[in-house]
């Protein structure tokens, strides 16, 4: 842990003649989401050692704190970064609730926040702040790139299942859009309850439903839980499984085995995407921590990429909140997941998608990019 | 129909799967009257080593189906002797904040050992099959568990009533003072029981964590649905606990199926109306306070 | 006595110069330990005072929280709506959960407030158009009353250490009471209480309700205070912390519950920034509690008081004797 304490609380508040950049980033390191913080941190720390922490002569100094993914918590910690470690800009959060629940205190504080997970709707819609730019995704990129495509390559009637909870909610709801609006059919629906580990009810319910195909969202555990009892109950076989990118993501798929052999799913980055860019960064990611990247390892690198060029952009001067997030909206750069860019309007990316394929490669699988959905953006209301 | 018969298929099996995880805590609460907030982490400890047994080789789970269980009551044993048996006197609250602040330390240790990505036990080609019951495929080992189950419940029950030491056990229960005037070391009745309920957690550990797996935090999700089970049960009493866990089982798997979205509040609901009818739970003694 | 006077204003007037002192950081710390501080000194009428021990309080906080937050979003942010729409809501709520809660004790009860309030969980959780679900509920206005504008953070301290004293002197004198004796005597002997003639359900119906009402107090203000609450404060974990809050500063004592909640805030905070593997810590230290100071930290200082008193003026009554002994 990097954390220094500034005991001076009225240090210096124009800060511009400040050595470093100070970055707080707010991410899990304790709960259910420990994991996806912890690749979120590697992730950027990989991407500053790229540029040995420093930019136009400022040192970078990452202030980490745990979110515990509670925004109660969150709130509190969020405020020490802001109010006595004086980060000039704040980074993370992999829940949605505690984005939410610290957006009026970076907003009316004034302090950029590059959000690097939380895919909520409305961050970049009603929510939206002058300070708040979001580098990942949205619900609704996730669910609605997979809707028409599934309506062409996959089958006309579809059962959609997503764990009970907000975010479960809007992409399946992005999903049903999509599809319905090419012209398919909804022919069941049921959400478990989020952190739900027997299946066998639901599988059982959903088995005895006449669809040409299953639409799941389900992440972390419910997304191993379910690919694996999705197989055991005979399910495989009849119908094919299509949902996000989660269900099959890169940490996941050891624990689950052969039973996501044949899942389709949209994602905005794959470890097999064969760009230079890519193949540079899971190489890089691999010789540091000898393990693959995931998708939130990514979120993380090029989260600090942007924070990076925002301040080169700047001179290294990250003072002034209102540039710094003008010069975040101009950071374009050919990421490891394709072209990145934000939208000015929405402070959201608008990025590439993917449907991956997940295959059998020598006794262990792997996804495969199968289409590319150019440019998707969110529509920001 | 069919659908009806699968949906009981899943219920009985998830309610013995309960079953097998709460036994122990019923036990431990029932005779020594503490109520082990560390009974989830015993859960988990007993999951995880049957990972790591099984990483390499899934055949190797016949081999963690006793270690496991044994690894747990060794830890039950050392957390007996050197914390629990001081406390005895302090009572309730203070053994509240005993166990949870073991179920704290336990949390970080599996984080360090094990860390915090989500983990699978696979079984072995014997159990991991499908099998068709009213044309549904089922995985074999569900049915399995409803096996192991019935086995465990029939033992506890020959145990604490046909055996002298169930004898001491059920005395125990009710009147301390007149087991150690019998001349039965008291003591020495505590510490057995309690290395049993760790052994009975770790059990639960291996038969539960091929079906629900392994993840941070899942020592508390487990640890609140054992104490619904305890509690619907009635205090003391393995044959509450027993029917208890079933009937949770079939009320959980129907709501799913029937009334999806109000399956969690269904669980507690029932919890709720069993002790407003029934104070001390379906089958559960008066426990003194 | 006199001495305890002194103390008292000493503590208060130290309190009341916080701003002076502590950083904008350290005063938001402060406030948020003066709300849980309300809370745990809420669920100690249960716990510490009438021996009921339950693991539900923080469906009150979240009832109070909730009403508060949406009254504030729907109606107005006027502190004279949100609050006694957040005590009426509250007490509602404890007034039906009580009435079912009455015909069970010891574990049971314990259990039956965790079913409740967990039913109260799902209830917020599911209900995502009143409440915003599992994202809970944001962009709540900061509150106002009488002209004066609570978004300045000084001002909502002095409003809350306000509220705090009131709370802390009313309870002082409500278990200093013949009610709150009776409530004690409770504790102590139910059936004893029982045999003199006394209605004890309908005192521990009483004092059910008066903890609720005072949860969803701190929930009120703890939702004026953050501008957002959300399922996790609802959750039966929340009703954990309460509860070790309690035990760790001392269960049954009028400063007890304050301090302990002090002590688990300020322990979260620095030791989460320090360490991944805050929670051992935070584990370790419980342990301690229970092995070497099983009477809270109010048990801690009056041992050390004892000592020094008694070398001068001799014995000197101990409040608190027995409570964690009693219990269940």
């Amino acid at each position: 842990m990097q954390s220094t304490s500034n005991s001076d609380d009225k240090a210096d508040a124009s800060g511009s003649s400040s050595e470093t950049i100070k970055i707080g980033a707010l991410l899990p390191s304790s709960g259910v989401y420990a994991s996806l913080g912890k690749n979120l941190s590697q992730g950027m720390e990989l991407y500053f050692d790229e540029i040995n922490w420093e930019v136009e002569g400022k040192k970078i100094e990452i202030i980490n704190e745990d979110s515990e993914a509670d925004p109660q918590v969150s709130l509190r910690k969020a405020r020490k970064m802001i109010d006595q470690d004086q980060v000039d800009i704040l980074t993370g959060t992999v829940s949605t609730a505690v984005a939410y629940a610290i957006r009026d205190e970076v907003d009316s504080k004034k302090i950029p926040f590059l959000v690097s997970h939380a895919g909520g709707n409305d961050l970049t819609r009603s929510q939206r702040s002058d300070y708040i730019w979001r580098s990942s995704f949205s619900s609704w990129q996730i669910g609605h790139s997979m809707g028409e495509w599934a309506y062409k390559n996959v089958g006309h009637k579809i059962y959609v299942t997503a764990a009970d909870y907000a975010f479960g909610k809007e992409v399946s709801a992005a999903f049903k859009e999509a599809y319905t609006a090419a012209g398919g059919e909804i022919v069941g629906e049921v959400y478990p309850p989020l952190g739900n580990n027997d299946y066998s009810s639901y599988l059982t319910t959903i088995g005895g439903a006449e669809a040409d195909a299953v639409y799941a969202f389900f992440a972390g555990s419910d997304a191993v839980r379910f690919v694996q009892q999705y197989e055991q109950y005979g399910l495989k076989e009849k119908m094919p499984l299509i949902g996000s990118g989660w269900l099959v993501s890169e940490d996941l798929r050891e624990s689950q085995g052969n039973a996501p052999e044949g899942i389709l799913a949209s994602t905005f980055w794959d470890y097999n995407i064969n760009t230079d860019e890519n193949k540079a960064f899971t190489a890089a990611f691999e010789k540091k921590y000898g393990a693959r990247p995931t998708l939130e390892a990514l979120e993380g690198y090029d989260a600090a990429r942007i924070i990076a060029e925002a301040a080169a952009s700047l001179g290294g001067d990250v003072s002034d909140p209102d540039q710094v997030v003008e010069a975040f909206s101009n950071v374009t750069f050919a990421s490891p997941r394709g072209e990145f860019k934000f939208d000015k309007d929405t402070h959201h990316v608008i990025q590439d998608m993917y449907i991956t394929k997940t295959q059998l490669v020598n006794g262990k699988t792997e996804n495969e990019v199968i289409e590319t959905i150019e440019q998707v953006q969110d529509p920001g209301k | 129909m069919d659908m009806i018969g699968a949906q009981l298929v899943n219920g009985l099996s998830y309610g013995m799967m309960l079953f097998v995880i709460t036994c122990g805590l019923a036990l431990v609460f029932g005779i020594l009257g503490v109520l082990n907030l560390a009974h989830g982490s015993l859960y988990m400890i007993g999951a995880y080593v049957t990972y790591s047994i099984t990483v390499n080789s899934a055949q190797n789970f016949w081999m963690a189906l006793i270690i496991a269980p044994i690894v747990v009551a060794i830890l039950a044993f050392i957390i007996e002797m050197t914390l629990l048996r001081a406390t005895y006197h302090l009572g309730h609250l203070s053994q509240v904040l005993l166990t949870f602040g073991l179920a704290y330390i336990f949390h970080d240790i599996a984080a360090i050992i094990w860390g915090s990505n989500v983990l699978s036990v696979a079984l072995p080609p014997s159990l991991a099959g499908t099998t068709v019951l009213f044309d549904q495929s089922f995985p074999t080992y569900r049915l399995v568990v409803i096996g192991i189950g019935f086995l465990l419940a029939a033992g506890l029950w020959y145990v604490q009533e046909k055996t002298r030491w169930g004898a001491i056990i059920r005395a125990g229960l009710s009147d301390k003072e007149m087991i150690s005037a019998l001349g039965v070391n008291i003591k020495l009745v505590f510490t057995v029981v309690f290395v049993i309920g760790g052994f009975l957690a770790g059990l639960g550990g291996v038969i539960a964590a091929p079906v629900l797996g392994l993840y941070p935090i899942m020592e508390f999700q487990t640890l609140i649905l054992a104490l619904v089970v305890l509690v619907i049960g009635g205090l003391g009493s393995i044959s509450g606990t027993f029917t208890a866990a079933i009937l949770i089982g079939l009320v959980e798997t129907f709501s799913k199926y029937l009334v999806p979205e109000l399956s969690l509040f269904f669980v507690y609901g029932l919890m709720a109306v069993v002790l407003v009818v029934k104070p001390n739970g379906l089958l559960g003694k008066k426990v003194a306070a | 006595m006199k001495k305890g006077i002194v103390l008292t204003a000493a503590v208060a007037l130290l309190m009341g110069l916080a701003p002076f002192f502590l950083s904008l950081f350290h005063l938001n710390l402060f406030t948020e330990i003066l709300i849980l501080g309300i809370f745990s000194l809420s669920l100690n009428v249960l716990v510490g005072y009438t021996g009921m021990v339950s693991l539900g309080h923080a469906a009150f906080f979240g009832v109070g929280a909730y009403a508060a937050g949406i009254a504030a979003k729907e109606m107005s942010p006027n502190l004279l709506a949100t609050l006694p729409i957040a005590l009426i809501a509250t007490i509602m709520v404890a007034a039906v959960i009580g009435m079912f809660c009455m015909k069970v004790s010891g574990f049971y009860f314990l259990m039956l407030t965790l079913a409740f309030s967990q039913m109260i969980y799902s209830f917020i959780h599911q209900s995502t158009d009143l409440t915003g679900g599992s994202n809970g509920l944001s962009g709540i206005p900061a509150p106002v009353a009488g002209g004066i504008d609570f978004s300045n953070p000084v001002l909502l301290f002095y409003f809350i250490l306000g509220v705090f004293f009131s709370v802390y002197a009313g309870l002082s004198l409500l278990v200093h009471s013949p009610f709150g004796q009776v409530l004690v005597g409770i504790r102590e002997n139910e059936t004893r209480m029982r045999s003199m003639g006394y209605n004890t359900t309908r005192y521990k119906y009483a004092s059910f309700i008066i903890a609720g009402a005072l949860g969803g107090l701190a929930g009120s203000l703890y939702t004026s205070f953050n501008g957002f609450i959300s399922p996790i404060d609802v959750y039966w974990t929340m009703s954990g912390s309460v509860l070790i809050m309690v035990i760790i500063g001392g269960a049954g004592t009028m400063a007890g519950p304050v301090l302990g909640a002090a002590l688990i805030v300020i322990l979260e905070t620095i030791v989460s920034s320090y360490t991944h593997s805050w929670m051992m810590i935070i584990g370790i230290i419980f342990i301690i509690f229970v092995v070497f100071f099983p009477k809270g930290l109010t048990g801690i200082a009056q041992s050390i008081m004892h000592r020094m008193t008694r070398s001068k003026s001799g014995y000197k009554e101990n409040h608190s004797k027995a409570v964690l002994k009693k219990n269940a």
